[in-house]
């Protein structure tokens, strides 16, 4: 496991978090809670699970569709997710089981996730991306 | 590193950045001496530059005096397009489809307003959810949708939220023609079922003002404008829906670049030839979005008007509108281009359009002053565009921890200024210090050219969603 999963870093308009990853899978995860972070709201009720299903062609694409994907799913059904399970997982597709919450409300507004300085890399042996989120 | 010295002094507020490289035409930046050096601060000098490199790119990229970085294009960015031979892209309309402006003006004077205005403060903000929570509770049915998708502002009106001079007081009389429904992909439809008449969060706000000064005593009668007099703004944009048909469209057009051999410096730029299928397919797109907006501030003006009767009476002064705008679209216009008249797809990412004899309305941040300007001849250079607003300087975190929310409402409290918002976080994340001076920004487009002040609006109560 990395040490950190995800930190929020400081931005003049906007909130970027740097990720970080033992496995392509578990920086999607970890970017995912970063985003969570970013938009979470205190009440958390209901437990729901919802499938997710994501191409693109190439990694940082699918980084960022996958996000979108998640967002779009959290603002319409207002739900948190906490965890997924990849049933499928490449370079250009995955397929997965996000599980979380209904919430009562968002403590902020995510307007989209942006390709802005979007990197994915990996550094002795640990994947580690930097997301700028619109807010 | 590109430096202050790459650039040539054109007049005292204009400065430019010679064609190099991948560049099809020079950069022009609109700022002050002063102001240039705070723009090597971030990435938006480099951001406009890249912006000359689009496909198409007539006479100049242009950067307003409120340029800050944004996606691909900066913030307070211009681009027009060769409609025949040029690109239509997202990244030059921003994630916020037609972010915009509203004015409403009432025939009351801040001394009448005074005894009641806590409680009209705190009706508006009953009236206008945020929309991050329980939301209106109305969800439109995706036929219901696609009417507004297609007509905007005017759909609303016909339906009786508004009046005829809402639409003829409003850019595009608040809907552009060439909107498709079709075109709006059904995950930004459902973002956009239960969020018209929602305010959003960050810098979208609603204020009580009042006319502090006039510049321009003649506009300012043909704009209705008296010192004293109420008024009150709205700041927001297409929510969820446009935020979802940006991102639907840069997937699009980052897949479609290579297939007409485009390859930028950053793939925020992503585009398409604006006649090419992807870039007709953006274009109604974003007109949709861009209706929806005029439509979601309509639906503002509207509760408004139902929280200003329920708290002043039925019998008191209406509440009218000055204008609508936009300061994130792409427009299809005509200038002249080297005196002959052209078809334009004019990219305004953080900038406003100012025709000659137009309001304009420029925003201050929360707690700061707002403008009224009007477009004149001298504009032609930017396409007649002009600033957006103050722009950012601080991040939320250093706001944050600079002051806290109750710092904050205390500082605007001694100012005489109320302020109505339920999270303290929100207020800290605005504080006025936190962006440019507007004063400053205001004075450099009024000396440069771009548009004239009318008047200085200051905010007597800030509504912040719920």
């Amino acid at each position: 496991m990395a040490n950190k999963s995800y930190e929020i870093l400081d931005h003049p308009s906007d909130v970027r978090i740097r990720v970080f990853g033992d496995t392509k899978e578990e920086l999607f995860s970890n970017a995912m809670r970063g985003m969570n972070e970013v938009l979470k709201s205190v009440s958390l009720k209901k437990a729901v699970n919802q499938r997710v299903v994501v191409n693109s062609f190439d990694l940082n694409a699918l980084l960022v569709d996958f996000l979108s994907e998640v967002l779009y799913l959290s603002q319409v059904n207002k739900e948190i997710y906490t965890d997924i399970k990849f049933n499928k997982f490449s370079d250009k597709e995955l397929e997965g089981e996000l599980i979380g919450n209904t919430i009562e409300s968002f403590a902020e507004d995510i307007k989209a996730v942006t390709y802005h300085d979007l990197k994915i890399e990996k550094k002795d042996g640990l994947y580690e991306a930097t997301i700028l989120f619109d807010i | 590193m590109i430096s202050k010295e790459a650039f040539k002094k054109i007049n005292d507020y204009l400065w430019e950045y010679r064609k190099t490289g991948q560049m099809n035409v020079p950069a022009r930046i609109y700022v002050s001496e002063k102001m240039l050096d705070e723009v090597f601060k971030d990435k938006s000098v480099e951001q406009s530059i890249n912006t000359a490199s689009l496909p198409g790119i007539v006479n100049y990229s242009l950067a307003m005096p409120d340029i800050h970085e944004g996606y691909g294009f900066p913030i307070g960015g211009v681009a027009a397009m060769d409609s025949e031979k040029g690109v239509i892209s997202p990244g030059g309309v921003g994630y916020d489809i037609n972010c915009g402006m509203k004015l409403l003006k009432s025939e009351l004077s801040e001394k009448d307003i005074l005894p009641y205005l806590d409680k009209l403060a705190a009706e508006i903000q009953k009236e206008v959810p945020s929309g991050l929570g329980k939301g209106r509770q109305i969800k439109l049915s995706i036929g219901n949708l696609d009417k507004i998708l297609k007509h905007g502002a005017k759909k609303l009106v016909e339906q009786g939220y508004g009046e005829e001079d809402d639409i003829k007081n409003c850019e595009s009389n608040g809907f552009i023609e060439q909107a498709d429904p079709e075109a709006v992909s059904l995950h930004a439809k459902n973002r956009g079922r239960d969020q018209v008449g929602t305010l959003g969060s960050g810098n979208h706000f609603l204020e009580v003002q009042k006319v502090e000064q006039i510049f321009d005593e003649e506009t300012a009668k043909k704009f209705g404008l008296i010192k004293n007099q109420v008024l009150i703004m709205i700041h927001t944009g297409s929510r969820g829906l446009g935020h979802q048909i940006a991102t639907d469209y840069i997937q699009v057009m980052m897949r479609a670049m290579p297939k007409y051999d485009i390859f930028l410096p950053d793939r925020e730029l992503a585009c398409a030839p604006f006649k090419s299928k992807e870039g007709q397919r953006y274009f109604a797109a974003m007109s949709a979005g861009a209706n929806y907006a005029w439509a979601n501030r309509q639906m503002i003006a509207h509760y408004i008007r139902k929280a200003w009767n329920e708290v002043l009476g039925q019998n008191v002064s209406k509440l009218t509108a000055i204008y609508d705008v936009a300061h994130n679209i792409a427009k299809l216009e005509k200038h002249k281009v080297n005196g002959e008249e052209k078809e334009l797809v004019v990219h305004r990412k953080g900038a406003t359009r100012a025709f000659v004899g137009q309001p304009v309305l420029i925003p201050g941040s929360m707690g700061t002053a707002s403008y009224v300007l009007v477009g004149i001849e001298s504009g032609k250079d930017s396409w007649y565009s002009t600033c957006h607003g103050a722009g950012r300087t601080m991040s939320r975190h250093a706001a944050i921890r600079a002051l806290s929310g109750q710092e904050i409402i205390n500082q605007l409290k001694a100012k005489g200024i109320l302020v109505k918002c339920y999270s303290m976080r929100g207020i800290a994340e605005e504080a006025p210090q936190a962006y440019k001076d507007i004063d400053e920004v205001v004075e450099v487009v009024h000396r440069a050219g771009l548009s004239k002040k009318v008047a200085r609006l200051v905010p007597l109560a800030v509504i912040k969603g719920e």
